[in-house]
Protein backbone atom coordinates (compact mmCIF):
# COMPACT_ATOMS: atom_id res chain seq x y z
CA UNK A 1 0.00 0.00 0.00
CA UNK A 2 2.89 2.74 0.86
CA UNK A 3 4.60 1.62 -2.42
CA UNK A 4 1.32 2.55 -4.56
CA UNK A 5 1.30 5.72 -2.49
CA UNK A 6 4.61 6.27 -3.40
CA UNK A 7 4.31 5.03 -7.04
CA UNK A 8 0.98 7.74 -6.92
CA UNK A 9 2.96 10.62 -5.41
CA UNK A 10 5.96 9.99 -8.16
CA UNK A 11 3.51 10.01 -11.43
CA UNK A 12 1.18 12.29 -9.98
CA UNK A 13 4.23 14.62 -9.75
CA UNK A 14 5.47 14.28 -13.41
CA UNK A 15 1.62 15.27 -14.33
CA UNK A 16 1.70 18.54 -11.82
CA UNK A 17 4.92 19.23 -13.48
CA UNK A 18 3.92 18.91 -16.86
CA UNK A 19 0.54 21.03 -15.96
CA UNK A 20 2.57 23.87 -14.28
CA UNK A 21 4.92 24.13 -17.27
CA UNK A 22 2.08 24.30 -19.88
CA UNK A 23 0.60 27.03 -17.54
CA UNK A 24 3.47 29.20 -18.29
CA UNK A 25 2.66 29.63 -22.21
CA UNK A 26 -1.31 29.26 -21.64
CA UNK A 27 -1.68 30.50 -18.06
CA UNK A 28 0.98 33.91 -18.71
CA UNK A 29 1.20 34.84 -22.43
CA UNK A 30 -2.17 33.62 -23.84
CA UNK A 31 -0.71 30.77 -26.19
CA UNK A 32 -2.97 27.86 -26.26
CA UNK A 33 -1.25 24.57 -26.74
CA UNK A 34 -3.12 20.90 -27.56
CA UNK A 35 0.41 19.41 -28.37
CA UNK A 36 2.20 19.64 -24.79
CA UNK A 37 2.65 15.55 -24.99
CA UNK A 38 5.31 15.57 -28.04
CA UNK A 39 7.68 18.27 -25.39
CA UNK A 40 7.03 15.13 -23.03
CA UNK A 41 7.81 12.68 -25.63
CA UNK A 42 10.85 14.32 -27.02
CA UNK A 43 12.55 14.64 -23.25
CA UNK A 44 11.72 11.03 -22.83
CA UNK A 45 13.02 9.82 -26.13
CA UNK A 46 16.20 11.95 -26.47
CA UNK A 47 17.21 10.74 -22.46
CA UNK A 48 15.89 6.86 -23.27
CA UNK A 49 18.53 7.34 -26.74
CA UNK A 50 20.79 8.54 -24.78
CA UNK A 51 21.32 6.36 -22.08
CA UNK A 52 20.62 3.41 -24.18
CA UNK A 53 23.67 4.59 -26.65
CA UNK A 54 25.52 6.32 -24.35
CA UNK A 55 25.68 4.63 -21.25
CA UNK A 56 28.24 6.58 -19.24
CA UNK A 57 26.10 9.49 -19.60
CA UNK A 58 25.01 10.34 -15.49
CA UNK A 59 21.07 10.55 -14.90
CA UNK A 60 21.42 14.27 -13.97
CA UNK A 61 23.39 15.44 -16.85
CA UNK A 62 20.26 13.39 -18.80
CA UNK A 63 17.99 15.12 -17.38
CA UNK A 64 19.70 18.80 -18.55
CA UNK A 65 19.96 17.65 -22.00
CA UNK A 66 16.47 16.52 -22.16
CA UNK A 67 15.40 19.74 -21.13
CA UNK A 68 17.48 21.39 -22.93
CA UNK A 69 16.78 19.31 -26.25
CA UNK A 70 12.70 19.61 -25.65
CA UNK A 71 13.45 23.53 -25.50
CA UNK A 72 15.38 24.04 -28.73
CA UNK A 73 12.72 22.26 -30.57
CA UNK A 74 10.41 24.75 -29.48
CA UNK A 75 12.72 27.25 -30.27
CA UNK A 76 13.03 26.14 -33.48
CA UNK A 77 9.45 25.21 -34.37
CA UNK A 78 7.60 28.13 -32.16
CA UNK A 79 8.30 31.44 -34.00
CA UNK A 80 6.23 30.86 -37.56
CA UNK A 81 3.41 28.87 -35.14
CA UNK A 82 3.31 31.84 -32.45
CA UNK A 83 2.05 34.43 -34.82
CA UNK A 84 -0.94 32.33 -35.10
CA UNK A 85 -3.60 33.03 -32.81
CA UNK A 86 -5.82 31.32 -30.46
CA UNK A 87 -7.64 28.38 -32.42
CA UNK A 88 -5.35 28.49 -35.00
CA UNK A 89 -2.44 27.56 -32.89
CA UNK A 90 -4.66 25.07 -31.31
CA UNK A 91 -4.54 22.96 -34.19
CA UNK A 92 -1.27 24.00 -35.53
CA UNK A 93 0.19 22.61 -31.86
CA UNK A 94 -2.31 19.49 -32.23
CA UNK A 95 -1.53 18.74 -35.39
CA UNK A 96 2.14 18.94 -34.77
CA UNK A 97 1.70 16.77 -31.51
CA UNK A 98 -0.23 13.84 -34.26
CA UNK A 99 2.74 13.96 -36.36
CA UNK A 100 5.21 13.88 -33.58
CA UNK A 101 3.33 10.77 -32.48
CA UNK A 102 2.68 9.16 -36.03
CA UNK A 103 6.68 9.47 -36.44
CA UNK A 104 7.74 8.09 -33.29
CA UNK A 105 5.57 4.96 -34.31
CA UNK A 106 6.93 4.93 -37.81
CA UNK A 107 10.58 5.48 -37.05
CA UNK A 108 12.70 3.19 -36.76
CA UNK A 109 15.27 4.47 -33.86
CA UNK A 110 12.31 5.20 -31.66
CA UNK A 111 10.70 1.39 -31.87
CA UNK A 112 8.33 1.97 -33.24
CA UNK A 113 4.81 1.21 -31.45
CA UNK A 114 6.56 -1.04 -28.98
CA UNK A 115 8.78 1.67 -27.94
CA UNK A 116 12.47 1.86 -25.84
CA UNK A 117 12.73 -0.97 -23.12
CA UNK A 118 14.80 -1.90 -20.59
CA UNK A 119 16.25 2.05 -19.80
CA UNK A 120 18.29 2.49 -16.67
CA UNK A 121 17.04 3.90 -13.61
CA UNK A 122 20.47 4.22 -12.30
CA UNK A 123 20.06 2.46 -9.34
CA UNK A 124 17.56 4.70 -7.44
CA UNK A 125 14.32 4.00 -5.55
CA UNK A 126 11.07 5.56 -5.41
CA UNK A 127 12.02 7.53 -3.01
CA UNK A 128 14.87 9.14 -5.02
CA UNK A 129 12.62 10.17 -7.86
CA UNK A 130 10.25 11.21 -5.76
CA UNK A 131 12.69 14.44 -4.64
CA UNK A 132 13.79 14.77 -8.25
CA UNK A 133 10.03 15.37 -9.46
CA UNK A 134 8.95 17.37 -6.70
CA UNK A 135 12.22 19.34 -6.68
CA UNK A 136 11.51 19.88 -10.41
CA UNK A 137 8.27 21.04 -9.56
CA UNK A 138 8.87 23.43 -6.91
CA UNK A 139 11.43 25.00 -9.53
CA UNK A 140 8.83 25.10 -12.23
CA UNK A 141 6.04 26.99 -10.12
CA UNK A 142 8.91 29.15 -8.40
CA UNK A 143 9.69 30.37 -12.05
CA UNK A 144 5.94 30.77 -12.69
CA UNK A 145 5.30 33.13 -9.66
CA UNK A 146 9.05 34.85 -10.46
CA UNK A 147 7.72 35.57 -13.88
CA UNK A 148 4.01 36.71 -13.01
CA UNK A 149 5.95 39.98 -11.03
CA UNK A 150 7.89 42.58 -12.29
CA UNK A 151 8.18 43.81 -15.39
CA UNK A 152 8.53 40.92 -17.91
CA UNK A 153 5.22 40.04 -16.19
CA UNK A 154 3.31 42.91 -16.88
CA UNK A 155 4.82 42.58 -20.71
CA UNK A 156 3.10 39.18 -20.82
CA UNK A 157 -0.07 40.31 -19.01
CA UNK A 158 -0.11 43.26 -22.14
CA UNK A 159 0.68 40.63 -24.34
CA UNK A 160 -2.36 37.91 -23.09
CA UNK A 161 -4.88 40.88 -23.18
CA UNK A 162 -3.88 42.20 -26.23
CA UNK A 163 -1.14 41.81 -28.31
CA UNK A 164 -2.13 45.17 -30.47
CA UNK A 165 -1.69 47.14 -27.39
CA UNK A 166 1.50 45.77 -26.23
CA UNK A 167 3.03 46.38 -29.71
CA UNK A 168 1.87 49.83 -29.42
CA UNK A 169 3.41 49.99 -25.79
CA UNK A 170 6.90 49.24 -27.51
CA UNK A 171 6.68 45.21 -26.36
CA UNK A 172 8.18 42.64 -28.59
CA UNK A 173 5.62 39.94 -28.45
CA UNK A 174 7.19 37.29 -30.30
CA UNK A 175 10.76 36.56 -28.38
CA UNK A 176 8.63 36.42 -25.01
CA UNK A 177 6.07 34.41 -26.36
CA UNK A 178 9.21 32.12 -28.08
CA UNK A 179 10.95 31.90 -24.44
CA UNK A 180 7.67 30.84 -22.69
CA UNK A 181 7.11 28.16 -24.71
CA UNK A 182 10.86 27.15 -24.95
CA UNK A 183 10.91 27.35 -20.82
CA UNK A 184 7.86 25.41 -21.01
CA UNK A 185 9.21 22.78 -23.48
CA UNK A 186 12.19 22.62 -21.05
CA UNK A 187 10.05 21.36 -17.86
CA UNK A 188 7.95 19.36 -20.08
CA UNK A 189 11.47 17.44 -21.27
CA UNK A 190 12.85 17.19 -17.87
CA UNK A 191 9.18 15.23 -16.69
CA UNK A 192 10.33 13.00 -20.24
CA UNK A 193 13.52 12.01 -18.66
CA UNK A 194 12.54 11.71 -15.45
CA UNK A 195 9.39 9.24 -17.01
CA UNK A 196 11.32 7.21 -18.96
CA UNK A 197 13.75 6.48 -16.26
CA UNK A 198 11.55 5.95 -13.66
CA UNK A 199 9.05 3.97 -15.81
CA UNK A 200 12.32 2.04 -17.66
CA UNK A 201 10.27 2.04 -20.95
CA UNK A 202 8.00 4.12 -23.23
CA UNK A 203 6.01 3.68 -26.38
CA UNK A 204 4.42 6.83 -28.59
CA UNK A 205 0.42 6.15 -26.80
CA UNK A 206 2.08 8.17 -23.75
CA UNK A 207 2.80 11.17 -25.76
CA UNK A 208 0.03 11.53 -27.86
CA UNK A 209 -2.93 14.04 -28.07
CA UNK A 210 -4.93 12.01 -24.88
CA UNK A 211 -2.17 13.33 -22.69
CA UNK A 212 -1.82 16.63 -24.15
CA UNK A 213 -5.84 17.19 -23.78
CA UNK A 214 -5.53 15.97 -20.37
CA UNK A 215 -3.03 18.66 -19.64
CA UNK A 216 -4.88 21.38 -20.54
CA UNK A 217 -7.56 20.18 -18.85
CA UNK A 218 -5.27 20.43 -15.74
CA UNK A 219 -4.46 23.82 -16.12
CA UNK A 220 -7.72 25.15 -17.08
CA UNK A 221 -9.30 23.40 -14.46
CA UNK A 222 -6.81 24.36 -11.30
CA UNK A 223 -6.85 27.79 -12.79
CA UNK A 224 -5.06 29.36 -15.85
CA UNK A 225 -2.46 31.56 -14.99
CA UNK A 226 -2.30 30.90 -11.28
CA UNK A 227 0.87 29.74 -9.07
CA UNK A 228 -0.67 26.39 -7.53
CA UNK A 229 -3.23 25.92 -10.00
CA UNK A 230 -1.86 23.26 -11.83
CA UNK A 231 -0.95 21.69 -8.68
CA UNK A 232 -4.88 21.40 -7.47
CA UNK A 233 -5.89 20.27 -11.15
CA UNK A 234 -3.11 17.82 -11.71
CA UNK A 235 -3.68 16.59 -8.51
CA UNK A 236 -7.54 16.21 -9.08
CA UNK A 237 -7.32 14.92 -12.57
CA UNK A 238 -4.76 12.60 -11.87
CA UNK A 239 -5.77 10.85 -8.83
CA UNK A 240 -9.79 11.14 -10.18
CA UNK A 241 -9.29 8.10 -12.52
CA UNK A 242 -7.42 6.23 -9.51
CA UNK A 243 -10.14 6.53 -6.97
CA UNK A 244 -13.36 5.44 -9.28
CA UNK A 245 -11.34 2.58 -10.74
CA UNK A 246 -13.70 0.71 -8.97
CA UNK A 247 -16.31 1.95 -11.80
CA UNK A 248 -13.44 1.86 -14.48
CA UNK A 249 -16.58 1.71 -17.14
CA UNK A 250 -17.67 5.01 -16.14
CA UNK A 251 -14.54 7.13 -15.59
CA UNK A 252 -14.55 8.75 -18.73
CA UNK A 253 -18.12 9.81 -18.16
CA UNK A 254 -17.48 11.60 -14.95
CA UNK A 255 -14.20 12.82 -16.11
CA UNK A 256 -15.83 14.53 -19.39
CA UNK A 257 -19.11 15.29 -17.20
CA UNK A 258 -16.84 16.95 -14.50
CA UNK A 259 -14.86 19.29 -17.24
CA UNK A 260 -18.30 20.23 -18.85
CA UNK A 261 -20.26 21.38 -15.24
CA UNK A 262 -16.75 22.76 -13.86
CA UNK A 263 -16.38 24.64 -16.99
CA UNK A 264 -19.82 26.01 -16.62
CA UNK A 265 -20.09 26.94 -12.83
CA UNK A 266 -16.64 27.89 -12.46
CA UNK A 267 -14.96 28.79 -15.67
CA UNK A 268 -12.11 30.91 -13.88
CA UNK A 269 -10.65 27.23 -12.20
CA UNK A 270 -10.44 26.29 -8.87
CA UNK A 271 -8.02 28.53 -7.83
CA UNK A 272 -8.48 30.95 -10.37
CA UNK A 273 -10.07 34.64 -8.75
CA UNK A 274 -13.70 35.25 -10.52
CA UNK A 275 -13.89 38.39 -12.52
CA UNK A 276 -14.71 41.73 -10.17
CA UNK A 277 -12.87 39.32 -6.99
CA UNK A 278 -9.36 39.88 -7.68
CA UNK A 279 -7.32 43.06 -7.20
CA UNK A 280 -5.87 43.34 -10.22
CA UNK A 281 -5.73 40.68 -12.57
CA UNK A 282 -8.08 38.24 -13.77
CA UNK A 283 -6.72 35.14 -15.39
CA UNK A 284 -9.76 34.42 -17.39
CA UNK A 285 -11.51 37.80 -18.80
CA UNK A 286 -11.01 38.48 -22.02
CA UNK A 287 -13.79 39.56 -23.33
CA UNK A 288 -15.92 42.33 -21.81
CA UNK A 289 -19.15 40.46 -20.65
CA UNK A 290 -20.95 40.38 -17.27
CA UNK A 291 -19.34 38.82 -14.43
CA UNK A 292 -20.70 35.03 -14.55
CA UNK A 293 -22.83 33.91 -11.25
CA UNK A 294 -20.04 33.06 -8.75
CA UNK A 295 -20.60 30.29 -6.79
CA UNK A 296 -20.81 30.12 -2.93
CA UNK A 297 -16.98 28.37 -2.44
CA UNK A 298 -15.76 31.35 -4.23
CA UNK B 1 -3.15 3.32 -59.78
CA UNK B 2 -3.02 7.12 -59.18
CA UNK B 3 -6.74 7.69 -60.31
CA UNK B 4 -7.74 5.15 -58.56
CA UNK B 5 -6.46 6.74 -55.52
CA UNK B 6 -7.88 10.28 -56.76
CA UNK B 7 -11.43 8.30 -56.77
CA UNK B 8 -11.04 6.84 -52.90
CA UNK B 9 -9.68 10.29 -52.28
CA UNK B 10 -12.81 12.18 -53.19
CA UNK B 11 -15.23 10.02 -51.38
CA UNK B 12 -13.18 10.20 -48.38
CA UNK B 13 -12.80 14.27 -48.98
CA UNK B 14 -16.73 14.73 -49.38
CA UNK B 15 -17.44 12.86 -46.00
CA UNK B 16 -14.54 15.12 -44.88
CA UNK B 17 -16.75 18.34 -46.51
CA UNK B 18 -19.73 17.32 -44.94
CA UNK B 19 -18.09 17.55 -41.08
CA UNK B 20 -16.04 20.68 -42.66
CA UNK B 21 -19.43 22.35 -43.14
CA UNK B 22 -20.67 21.54 -39.29
CA UNK B 23 -17.93 22.91 -37.98
CA UNK B 24 -18.05 26.23 -40.62
CA UNK B 25 -21.51 27.07 -40.04
CA UNK B 26 -21.12 26.87 -35.97
CA UNK B 27 -17.64 28.81 -36.07
CA UNK B 28 -19.61 31.52 -38.44
CA UNK B 29 -22.27 32.31 -36.24
CA UNK B 30 -20.51 31.51 -32.51
CA UNK B 31 -16.66 31.85 -33.23
CA UNK B 32 -16.71 28.28 -31.60
CA UNK B 33 -14.60 25.16 -33.22
CA UNK B 34 -16.82 22.34 -31.98
CA UNK B 35 -14.41 19.45 -31.25
CA UNK B 36 -17.32 17.24 -29.90
CA UNK B 37 -18.45 17.22 -34.04
CA UNK B 38 -16.68 14.20 -34.58
CA UNK B 39 -19.03 12.50 -31.62
CA UNK B 40 -22.32 13.70 -34.03
CA UNK B 41 -20.48 11.84 -36.61
CA UNK B 42 -20.39 8.89 -34.27
CA UNK B 43 -24.19 9.43 -33.23
CA UNK B 44 -25.51 9.83 -37.13
CA UNK B 45 -24.39 6.21 -37.59
CA UNK B 46 -25.35 4.81 -34.23
CA UNK B 47 -28.93 6.86 -35.10
CA UNK B 48 -29.10 4.37 -38.11
CA UNK B 49 -28.49 1.38 -36.90
CA UNK B 50 -30.35 1.97 -33.92
CA UNK B 51 -33.44 2.61 -36.83
CA UNK B 52 -32.07 -0.38 -38.76
CA UNK B 53 -31.09 -3.60 -36.53
CA UNK B 54 -33.73 -2.29 -33.22
CA UNK B 55 -36.60 -0.87 -35.01
CA UNK B 56 -36.59 -2.83 -38.50
CA UNK B 57 -36.97 0.16 -40.53
CA UNK B 58 -36.18 0.50 -44.43
CA UNK B 59 -32.80 2.23 -45.72
CA UNK B 60 -34.67 5.70 -46.62
CA UNK B 61 -36.56 6.04 -43.02
CA UNK B 62 -33.47 4.54 -41.12
CA UNK B 63 -31.43 7.11 -42.68
CA UNK B 64 -34.15 10.18 -41.98
CA UNK B 65 -33.98 8.41 -38.61
CA UNK B 66 -30.41 8.82 -38.01
CA UNK B 67 -30.17 12.40 -39.69
CA UNK B 68 -33.13 13.67 -36.89
CA UNK B 69 -31.16 11.68 -34.22
CA UNK B 70 -27.52 13.44 -34.67
CA UNK B 71 -29.86 17.09 -35.42
CA UNK B 72 -31.45 16.56 -31.72
CA UNK B 73 -27.80 15.51 -30.57
CA UNK B 74 -26.11 18.53 -31.97
CA UNK B 75 -29.09 20.85 -30.52
CA UNK B 76 -29.05 19.27 -27.10
CA UNK B 77 -25.42 20.19 -27.26
CA UNK B 78 -25.90 23.87 -28.14
CA UNK B 79 -28.60 23.93 -25.70
CA UNK B 80 -27.29 22.52 -22.92
CA UNK B 81 -23.64 22.96 -22.86
CA UNK B 82 -22.50 26.12 -24.97
CA UNK B 83 -25.53 28.33 -24.36
CA UNK B 84 -24.25 28.91 -20.95
CA UNK B 85 -20.92 29.67 -22.02
CA UNK B 86 -22.01 32.55 -24.09
CA UNK B 87 -19.29 34.96 -24.11
CA UNK B 88 -17.00 33.25 -22.17
CA UNK B 89 -13.24 33.26 -22.89
CA UNK B 90 -12.73 31.38 -26.27
CA UNK B 91 -10.81 28.66 -24.72
CA UNK B 92 -13.89 28.10 -22.44
CA UNK B 93 -15.94 26.55 -24.99
CA UNK B 94 -13.13 24.53 -26.50
CA UNK B 95 -12.62 22.67 -23.59
CA UNK B 96 -15.77 22.27 -22.86
CA UNK B 97 -15.98 20.35 -26.61
CA UNK B 98 -13.44 18.30 -25.45
CA UNK B 99 -15.42 17.49 -22.22
CA UNK B 100 -18.27 16.91 -24.26
CA UNK B 101 -16.54 14.61 -26.85
CA UNK B 102 -15.22 12.61 -24.27
CA UNK B 103 -18.51 12.18 -22.71
CA UNK B 104 -20.34 10.96 -25.49
CA UNK B 105 -17.77 8.16 -26.55
CA UNK B 106 -18.51 7.31 -22.97
CA UNK B 107 -21.64 6.55 -23.42
CA UNK B 108 -21.71 5.33 -26.87
CA UNK B 109 -19.31 2.58 -25.07
CA UNK B 110 -21.67 2.07 -22.35
CA UNK B 111 -24.48 1.91 -24.56
CA UNK B 112 -23.19 -0.23 -27.42
CA UNK B 113 -20.23 -1.70 -26.21
CA UNK B 114 -16.63 -1.29 -27.94
CA UNK B 115 -17.44 -3.40 -30.50
CA UNK B 116 -17.49 -2.89 -34.14
CA UNK B 117 -20.55 -3.85 -35.88
CA UNK B 118 -21.25 -4.38 -39.60
CA UNK B 119 -23.39 -1.68 -41.54
CA UNK B 120 -26.84 -3.23 -40.35
CA UNK B 121 -28.44 -2.80 -44.01
CA UNK B 122 -27.92 -5.20 -46.78
CA UNK B 123 -26.58 -3.59 -49.47
CA UNK B 124 -24.78 -5.20 -52.90
CA UNK B 125 -22.71 -2.66 -54.58
CA UNK B 126 -22.15 -3.18 -58.24
CA UNK B 127 -18.59 -2.57 -59.59
CA UNK B 128 -17.86 -0.63 -62.54
CA UNK B 129 -14.55 -0.63 -64.73
CA UNK B 130 -13.87 2.53 -66.42
CA UNK B 131 -10.67 2.05 -67.65
CA UNK B 132 -8.03 2.35 -64.91
CA UNK B 133 -10.66 2.76 -62.15
CA UNK B 134 -13.19 0.56 -60.52
CA UNK B 135 -16.09 2.55 -59.62
CA UNK B 136 -18.73 1.21 -57.52
CA UNK B 137 -22.47 2.34 -56.36
CA UNK B 138 -21.84 2.98 -53.45
CA UNK B 139 -18.93 5.81 -54.19
CA UNK B 140 -21.14 7.12 -56.76
CA UNK B 141 -23.86 6.88 -54.12
CA UNK B 142 -22.13 8.35 -51.60
CA UNK B 143 -20.20 11.58 -53.39
CA UNK B 144 -23.47 11.94 -55.19
CA UNK B 145 -25.36 12.49 -51.80
CA UNK B 146 -22.80 14.80 -50.66
CA UNK B 147 -23.04 16.93 -53.44
CA UNK B 148 -26.59 16.97 -52.65
CA UNK B 149 -26.07 17.89 -49.25
CA UNK B 150 -23.73 20.81 -50.02
CA UNK B 151 -26.05 22.13 -52.91
CA UNK B 152 -29.08 21.79 -50.42
CA UNK B 153 -27.01 23.83 -48.09
CA UNK B 154 -25.69 26.08 -50.23
CA UNK B 155 -28.96 27.44 -51.52
CA UNK B 156 -30.44 27.17 -47.87
CA UNK B 157 -27.78 29.64 -46.67
CA UNK B 158 -27.94 31.89 -49.86
CA UNK B 159 -31.36 31.93 -50.79
CA UNK B 160 -33.95 31.26 -47.88
CA UNK B 161 -34.72 33.75 -45.30
CA UNK B 162 -33.18 31.62 -42.31
CA UNK B 163 -30.10 31.31 -44.05
CA UNK B 164 -29.62 35.00 -44.89
CA UNK B 165 -30.63 35.25 -40.84
CA UNK B 166 -27.76 33.12 -40.31
CA UNK B 167 -25.25 35.08 -42.71
CA UNK B 168 -26.14 38.40 -40.49
CA UNK B 169 -25.59 36.94 -37.13
CA UNK B 170 -22.18 35.40 -38.95
CA UNK B 171 -21.11 39.25 -40.32
CA UNK B 172 -22.16 40.79 -36.96
CA UNK B 173 -23.93 39.28 -34.28
CA UNK B 174 -25.01 42.97 -32.88
CA UNK B 175 -26.56 44.39 -35.73
CA UNK B 176 -28.31 41.19 -36.74
CA UNK B 177 -30.09 41.60 -33.26
CA UNK B 178 -30.98 44.92 -33.99
CA UNK B 179 -32.74 43.82 -37.45
CA UNK B 180 -34.48 41.78 -35.32
CA UNK B 181 -32.89 38.29 -35.62
CA UNK B 182 -32.53 36.24 -32.64
CA UNK B 183 -28.75 35.09 -32.68
CA UNK B 184 -29.99 32.14 -30.53
CA UNK B 185 -32.37 30.75 -32.82
CA UNK B 186 -29.24 31.24 -35.28
CA UNK B 187 -26.87 29.25 -33.38
CA UNK B 188 -29.25 26.72 -32.28
CA UNK B 189 -30.29 26.40 -36.49
CA UNK B 190 -26.14 26.16 -36.77
CA UNK B 191 -26.32 23.45 -34.33
CA UNK B 192 -28.54 21.49 -35.72
CA UNK B 193 -28.06 21.93 -39.26
CA UNK B 194 -24.26 21.36 -38.83
CA UNK B 195 -25.21 17.99 -36.38
CA UNK B 196 -27.34 16.52 -39.68
CA UNK B 197 -24.83 17.20 -42.31
CA UNK B 198 -22.01 15.77 -39.75
CA UNK B 199 -24.16 12.54 -39.33
CA UNK B 200 -24.74 11.90 -42.97
CA UNK B 201 -21.00 11.93 -43.08
CA UNK B 202 -20.88 9.51 -40.30
CA UNK B 203 -23.78 7.42 -41.78
CA UNK B 204 -21.65 7.41 -45.27
CA UNK B 205 -18.58 6.51 -43.95
CA UNK B 206 -20.10 3.67 -41.79
CA UNK B 207 -21.92 1.94 -45.07
CA UNK B 208 -18.31 2.44 -46.77
CA UNK B 209 -16.00 0.77 -44.35
CA UNK B 210 -18.81 -1.52 -42.96
CA UNK B 211 -17.79 -0.34 -39.49
CA UNK B 212 -19.89 1.21 -36.69
CA UNK B 213 -18.43 1.89 -32.85
CA UNK B 214 -18.14 4.18 -30.52
CA UNK B 215 -14.18 6.42 -31.57
CA UNK B 216 -15.01 6.19 -35.29
CA UNK B 217 -16.02 9.81 -34.65
CA UNK B 218 -12.12 11.29 -33.70
CA UNK B 219 -10.16 10.97 -36.30
CA UNK B 220 -12.83 12.11 -38.79
CA UNK B 221 -13.92 14.92 -36.48
CA UNK B 222 -10.74 16.33 -36.37
CA UNK B 223 -9.52 15.68 -40.05
CA UNK B 224 -13.29 17.73 -40.58
CA UNK B 225 -11.73 20.12 -38.37
CA UNK B 226 -8.79 20.77 -40.17
CA UNK B 227 -10.49 20.94 -43.67
CA UNK B 228 -12.46 23.61 -42.29
CA UNK B 229 -9.44 25.75 -41.33
CA UNK B 230 -7.72 25.08 -44.35
CA UNK B 231 -10.42 25.95 -46.42
CA UNK B 232 -10.78 29.13 -44.33
CA UNK B 233 -12.99 28.94 -41.18
CA UNK B 234 -16.56 30.20 -41.55
CA UNK B 235 -16.36 29.56 -45.45
CA UNK B 236 -18.83 27.43 -46.79
CA UNK B 237 -16.81 26.97 -50.62
CA UNK B 238 -13.57 26.83 -48.31
CA UNK B 239 -14.55 23.77 -46.20
CA UNK B 240 -15.75 22.05 -49.32
CA UNK B 241 -12.42 22.66 -51.06
CA UNK B 242 -10.49 21.84 -48.13
CA UNK B 243 -12.37 18.35 -47.37
CA UNK B 244 -11.48 17.52 -51.13
CA UNK B 245 -7.71 18.29 -50.97
CA UNK B 246 -7.30 16.90 -47.55
CA UNK B 247 -8.87 13.38 -48.74
CA UNK B 248 -7.17 13.49 -51.77
CA UNK B 249 -3.71 14.05 -50.25
CA UNK B 250 -4.19 11.42 -47.81
CA UNK B 251 -4.70 9.22 -50.38
CA UNK B 252 -2.13 10.05 -52.49
CA UNK B 253 0.47 10.57 -49.50
CA UNK B 254 -0.25 7.08 -48.07
CA UNK B 255 0.49 5.32 -51.72
CA UNK B 256 3.05 7.31 -52.25
CA UNK B 257 4.98 8.28 -49.27
CA UNK B 258 4.39 6.32 -46.65
CA UNK B 259 1.26 4.91 -45.36
CA UNK B 260 1.88 4.97 -41.52
CA UNK B 261 1.48 8.45 -41.59
CA UNK B 262 -1.79 8.79 -43.17
CA UNK B 263 -3.48 10.27 -40.40
CA UNK B 264 -0.69 12.92 -40.55
CA UNK B 265 -0.41 14.64 -43.89
CA UNK B 266 -3.64 16.42 -43.22
CA UNK B 267 -2.12 18.08 -40.88
CA UNK B 268 1.13 18.62 -42.13
CA UNK B 269 -0.77 20.17 -45.07
CA UNK B 270 -2.99 22.42 -42.69
CA UNK B 271 0.45 23.46 -41.11
CA UNK B 272 2.09 24.59 -43.89
CA UNK B 273 -1.11 26.58 -45.09
CA UNK B 274 -1.54 28.22 -42.07
CA UNK B 275 1.95 29.19 -41.68
CA UNK B 276 1.66 30.86 -45.41
CA UNK B 277 -2.20 31.75 -45.30
CA UNK B 278 -3.48 31.69 -41.68
CA UNK B 279 -6.74 32.70 -42.93
CA UNK B 280 -7.11 29.54 -45.09
CA UNK B 281 -7.56 28.89 -49.30
CA UNK B 282 -10.74 30.99 -49.29
CA UNK B 283 -10.98 32.81 -46.48
CA UNK B 284 -10.69 36.37 -46.13
CA UNK B 285 -7.71 38.20 -43.78
CA UNK B 286 -9.18 40.16 -41.55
Amino acid sequence: MAAYILHLAILGGMYVLLAASLNIPVGLSGQVSLGHGAFFGIGAYISGLLAIHYAVLPFPLLLVLAGLGSAAVAVLLSPPALKLKDEYLAVVTLGFGLIFELGLKNLAFTGGTDGLYGLPNFGMQGADFLWWVWGAVALCLFVTSRLRKGQFGRNLTAIKESERTARTLGIAPLPLKVGCFALSALFAGIAGSLYAHYITFINPGVFGLHTSILLLCMVVLGGMGTVLGPLAGGILLFLLPELLQEFADYQDLVYGGLLIVILIFRPQGLLGRAPGQGRRRFPLRRRTQPAPASTSNA
Amino acid sequence: MIWQQIVNGIVAGSAYALVALGYSLIYGVLGLINLAQGEIYMAGAFGLWIAAAVLGLPLPLAVLFGLLFSAVVGLSMERVVFRPLTGRHPLIPLLAAIGLSIFLQSVALLAFGPETRPFPLEFEPQLWNLGPVTLSTLQLLLVTTALALMGGLFWYVHASRHGQALQAVAMDREAARLVGIKPHQCVAQAFGIGGMLSGAAGMMMAAYYNATYPYMGVLPGLKGFCAAVLGGAGSIPGAILGGLILGLSENLGAAYIHSGFKDGYAFAILIAILLLRPQGLLGKSK
